[in-house]
């Protein structure tokens, strides 16, 4: 009788454990999924496609490359970039000028430089190495230099360009990325966790009805033309023979061309820049799924890699929430610490003409005195020996416990 | 259900039989609504024609601006002035001397020079080749020493391309002749300038960084002709003879022994190879020629595109040439054109009529646009009857031809210059014009990543910008031909007395024996009327072959060539007759019927022509469709003399006469002679001239040979076969 009692009891512990174990996580699930948005920034990815082979498609590799230009300039490490080129017009031997590309006819800058690291080239610019390096699915062979390892907190900017229509986008004018496979793999990069903010930009032809499917949160797209609208090129280079830029991309570039890496340029100027008189269509761009508004947020969140840095003490001190109210006291101080030391970093740096980034956080008497108190510790020199007190300390707490217990 | 069991299982035919049915008992009116509107659809083909465009992306004519500067023109200037320093006595010597200063011009800038040698041969009739490829073992076996000629092949390989392209540019070049007969002479000037134009092009094409395909200078050797010299080394280039001597070394007749010694001394020098050289694929070829006429207003090009069988190459060829003239060079471009009908009066009036129609459908809608000037319909309808004509032949126009037999798309560019140029600058600012030009069509070809294949293969143009594109001009022919298996079918009912189940007259089903035999012996009676269709068509076939044994004869003009043929033709048809066809005749007296025997060989006859002009239409649609404008009226006329004679109303007396016109008309060389006097006049009528015509005909393998043999030819017999019908 009383085995069976034991045993009852301990398999009710068991699946007390099990119960418990499962709560734990589908609360830590919960609160995950809730909180995606409120997940920290903690990179800057980008992903340039250009989609088209063939010689009379020049621009569309000059378009990436410029692009690919910028973004580095900006601050976005190679390692950081996917750059998928359809085609080498750099070495086609109808260029007039062997191993350079050109995106205006005044030749000043070549974009094809030493330091460009293209990932995926010619024929491997295919819709399903596309839609792998969005989702991630790689072989196992794949290196690393070849896969976009964003994370939950990774701000990505995805460039495509190349030749579309109503809903499709053609690549290597063999195949076509339809408006609902982009839209399945924003989804799936969504559930897995592969990015906080994602900007797509199209310069193709009808580009707004590449983002008709897209239901993901936090997805920003902007698009060179509306449906039913071509998309031009800027102008033609009469020495290579070919249009060297599309005009979308000539205005954005023009507009970056302008920028720096600590410029605080918000997306809504970005947006507002294109003039459908110059772009000869409409720039459309799609908000609706995007939380944050326009003007608050720079460009440099997609185009550069600027973003909050974080001082922490140890290596190991882990921030992943921003504004959890689990988190204790102690954090939030810090963090408004940290957030401070932040904005005299950048005020020292840049003068802010702008403003957009003004932080909100008004320091209350309670903040300030733990401040002061966390300057005392800061004082302490022995930070282990502290620790010793703090046991010892404990000491005498345990044994009143223990008292009052029996 | 009773009433299923005791009446007949009668099931409605479907529609479509319905429809067939009905259209076949009103075959009357259809045969005149449909002749009728076929050929008003083709006189409304030059209000049907679209603007010309380019299709292909990967061209992008005139995007890059040109680069060919003074030196190329002056450097061409020198080599045109060295060319016409020569005047040698003995030609032989001045060809060499013209040869070798080309030739180091040539490899001074850096291209690969070699020589082609060609045997010339006089046009032989090969009934069994006349449909095969080229072949060059034959060639080898059975020339003449004397007639030979040298080209000079000049090959600039393109710096980082591939090299398995290439882009063919032709000059022909009068080596031997210049000295002698051409002195001084203005088409001697005239190819010199052809030459500095293609120097200038060459010239700057060996500097340029932008070459994906090789460029292939073929300076062809044109006291033969034009066509040979390209047609043998284009055989040379596709059907490489390997038979263990080399083929240009094998020549047991090298007796031009200076030829070599000066190869000798020059390869001391540079670089010649002896051996064939080539490059990859054409893409394309452009001939290139300077017309020793000139124009009164303006630079003109004129552009000649018809290959053989009525080939056409592909439109964005024209197109970029077109484009590059028109918009960039500022030349006039034309095409051929039959200049009579320019100010012919029906024509005018024809015009005026569309211009007004179209005025009237624009003041009632203004989005109707199909109206065009009266002018500019007469223009497209002299430039369409040209191209209608010249495709009809099948005979290609220049040597452009040559190419099209190997799939390269090709065309011929003659540059006319409104003053000769004898003033330097006035000569400077022409090189210029047409090596830009030529420049710019090949940096366009250049950029093209696969073969032309984007535009039209079929059409016809209308202006240099304008064409009618196949789908347009096949409603016309479709017309024309969609009467005939509808008569057929009516006549054929007819005689037979079947009922189609649009009268209501059945007869009863009760059948005594011999009416069973009756009909099967009736509708069994259309094998005669085929067997006689078979044996004229036969006799046309064997007079095809008669002009190879007319061939064989020394010493024949042609005007006793067309005799014989003749005589021959007239004696074989005699002989059918007289063993073949007569017995079918005396069978078919037994039979009682009227109308029978005739109509069911006209049915026969309509039969076969609707298949001969099918076929003939997939093969070269302009000359199936003149012989339907031709063969169709006369087969849906044809009746015999002897019926209407009887009846002598004033319709049959009209149809005997439309008879007798269209039977005239549409024999052969009647149509020729008539064609002739039109455009020429009465006087230059000669015998021989048909002759020479067919003559030209088999000689370049045109289709429309057989199609006159096998197709028209025995329908003509026939239809006279119906109408001295003796019923």
């Amino acid at each position: 009788m009383m085995m069976g009692f034991k045993i009852y009891s301990l398999l009710s512990f068991k699946m007390s454990i099990f119960l418990f174990l499962f709560l734990n996580n589908a609360i830590a699930y919960s609160s995950h999924s809730s909180s995606a948005d409120t997940t920290m920034h903690t990179n800057n990815w980008a992903v340039l496609v250009c989609t088209s082979r063939f010689w009379f498609n020049y621009r569309h590799m000059a378009n990436t490359l410029s692009l690919y230009r910028t973004v580095k300039r900006l601050g976005i490490p190679d390692e950081r970039i996917i750059l998928m080129l359809a085609d080498d017009m750099a070495c086609n031997a109808r260029n007039k000028y062997p191993a350079q590309v050109f995106n205006n006819e005044n030749h000043r800058l070549n974009l094809y430089g030493d330091n460009v690291e293209v990932d995926y080239r010619g024929y491997e610019v295919t819709v399903e190495n596309f839609l792998r390096v969005l989702t991630g699915r790689h072989e196992t062979a794949v290196p690393r230099s070849k896969r976009l390892l964003s994370d939950e907190g990774s701000h990505i900017l995805l460039y495509m360009t190349g030749h579309g229509g109503d809903e499709f986008l053609k690549f290597q004018d063999s195949e076509e990325l339809q408006s609902h496979d982009l839209a399945d793999a924003v989804k799936q990069m969504k559930e897995k966790h592969r990015f906080k903010e994602l900007l797509i930009m199209v310069d193709t032809c009808q580009a707004a009805t590449l983002f008709n499917q897209l239901h993901s949160p936090g997805v920003l797209a902007i698009g060179s033309s509306m449906k039913g609208e071509n998309s031009y090129s800027h102008h033609l280079d009469s020495d290579v023979g070919v249009s060297v830029v599309d005009r979308f991309t000539f205005y954005t570039l023009a507009f970056f061309e302008r920028l720096n890496m600590y410029d605080n340029a918000s997306l809504s100027s970005l947006f507002t820049s294109y003039d459908p008189n110059t772009l000869m269509s409409t720039a459309y761009y799609r908000t609706d799924l995007y939380r944050r508004h326009l003007d608050e947020v720079p460009v440099t969140n997609f185009f550069g890699s600027v973003m909050e840095t974080i001082h922490t003490d140890s290596a190991y001190r882990a921030v992943t929430r921003k504004m959890s109210n689990r988190a204790g006291i102690n954090m939030a101080v810090e963090k408004s610490v940290q957030h401070d030391d932040r904005r005299t970093l950048i005020d020292s740096n840049v003068q802010d003409p702008t403003g957009h980034m003004k932080t909100k956080d008004h320091n209350c008497p309670f903040t300030r005195t733990m401040n002061t108190f966390f300057d005392m510790v800061e004082r302490i020199e022995h930070p282990d020996s502290l620790v010793n007190y703090g046991l010892i300390l404990m000491l005498p707490l345990l044994m009143v416990s223990v008292w009052l217990s029996s | 259900m009773p009433k299923t069991e005791t009446g007949t299982p009668k099931m409605k035919p479907r529609p479509i039989v319905r429809l067939g049915i009905f259209l076949i008992s009103h075959s009357l009116l259809v045969c005149v609504v449909c002749c009728t509107a076929g050929v008003l659809a083709l006189l409304l083909l030059p209000l049907l024609a679209k603007n010309t465009y380019i299709s292909e992306n990967a061209l992008m004519p005139g995007s890059a601006s040109s680069m060919i500067s003074n030196r190329d023109i002056s450097e061409a200037n020198r080599l045109a002035s060295d060319l016409s320093g020569l005047n040698f006595e003995p030609q032989d010597a001045a060809a060499l001397e013209s040869r070798g200063i080309l030739t180091k011009y040539m490899s001074d800038l850096g291209a690969e020079v070699s020589y082609h040698k060609f045997h010339h041969k006089p046009n032989q009739f090969h009934p069994l080749h006349f449909f095969s490829s080229p072949d060059s073992t034959s060639s080898v076996k059975n020339f003449s020493c004397s007639a030979h000629g040298l080209n000079t092949v000049g090959i600039i390989r393109a710096p980082r391309g591939d090299g398995k392209e290439a882009i063919v540019l032709v000059t022909p070049y009068k080596f031997g002749k210049r000295g002698a007969t051409y002195k001084f002479g203005k088409s001697g000037a005239a190819e010199t300038l052809s030459l500095s134009i293609a120097y200038t092009v060459f010239s700057l094409l060996s500097r340029v960084t932008w070459l994906a395909k090789d460029i292939i200078w073929f300076v062809a050797d044109s006291q033969y002709g034009e066509y040979a010299p390209v047609e043998a080394w284009l055989r040379d280039y596709h059907l490489p003879v390997f038979t263990g001597l080399g083929t240009l070394n094998a020549d047991t007749c090298i007796k031009i022994d200076d030829l070599y010694v000066f190869e000798q001394k020059s390869i001391a020098q540079r670089k010649i190879s002896d051996g064939f050289r080539r490059a990859g694929t054409m893409a394309a070829a452009l001939i290139l020629k300077v017309a020793d006429r000139n124009e009164l207003l303006e630079d003109t090009l004129n552009i000649y595109a018809e290959a053989s069988n009525g080939q056409m190459p592909n439109l964005d060829l024209i197109n970029i040439v077109n484009y590059l003239a028109v918009h960039r060079q500022g030349l006039r471009v034309k095409v051929e054109k039959v200049l009579t009908l320019l100010d012919s009066r029906w024509l005018e009036i024809l015009g005026e009529i569309f211009e007004l129609l179209g005025k009237v459908a624009r003041s009632l809608n203004p989005g109707w646009k199909f109206g065009i000037s009266a002018a500019d319909y007469i223009e497209g309808s002299a430039t369409l009857a040209s191209s209608l004509y010249y495709q009809a032949l099948g005979i290609p126009t220049g040597p452009h031809g040559a190419f099209r037999d190997f799939q390269v798309d090709a065309i011929t560019l003659e540059i006319s210059p409104k003053v000769f140029p004898h003033n330097k600058a006035r000569h400077n600012e022409f090189l210029l014009r047409g090596g830009r030009l030529v420049e710019g069509v090949i940096r366009s070809i250049n950029n093209l990543l696969e073969k032309f294949h984007q535009s039209f293969f079929l059409y016809m143009l209308t202006s240099p910008s304008k064409f009618v594109s196949v789908g347009v001009y096949m409603i016309a022919f479709a017309l024309l031909v969609a009467p005939l298996p509808l008569v057929a079918a009516s006549l054929y009912a007819d005689a037979n007395q079947l009922d189609l189940g649009v009268k209501n007259t059945k007869s009863t089903p009760t059948a005594t024996a011999s009416d069973e035999l009756d009909i099967t012996f009736r509708s069994w009676k259309w094998l005669y009327a085929a067997r006689e269709v078979f044996l004229i068509h036969v006799w046309g076939a064997a007079v095809l072959l008669l002009p190879y044994f007319i061939c064989q004869i020394p010493n024949c003009s042609p005007t006793s060539s067309t005799v014989i043929w003749v005589f021959l033709s007239m004696l074989s048809l005699l002989i059918l007759y007289l063993i073949g066809v007569s017995p079918s005749t005396h069978v078919s007296i037994s039979q009682p019927e009227e109308k029978g025997e005739w109509a069911i060989l006209k049915s026969a006859t309509i039969s076969v022509v609707f298949i001969g002009l099918l076929v003939m239409s997939v093969v070269n649609f302009a000359a199936a469709e003149i012989g339907a404008l031709l063969l169709v009226p006369m087969c849906l006329m044809a009746q015999p003399l002897k019926l209407d004679m009887k009846v002598g109303k004033l319709r049959s007396f009209l149809r005997i006469i439309c008879n007798v016109v269209l039977g005239f008309v549409a024999f052969p060389p009647a149509a020729f002679f008539v064609v002739k006097t039109i455009f020429e006049g009465f006087d230059s009528i000669d015998m021989g001239d048909f002759w020479n015509w067919m003559e030209s005909l088999w000689a370049w393998n045109s289709a429309t040979y057989i199609y006159i043999g096998m197709v028209h030819l025995p329908c003509w017999v026939l239809c006279i076969h119906i109408l001295l019908h003796s019923c």
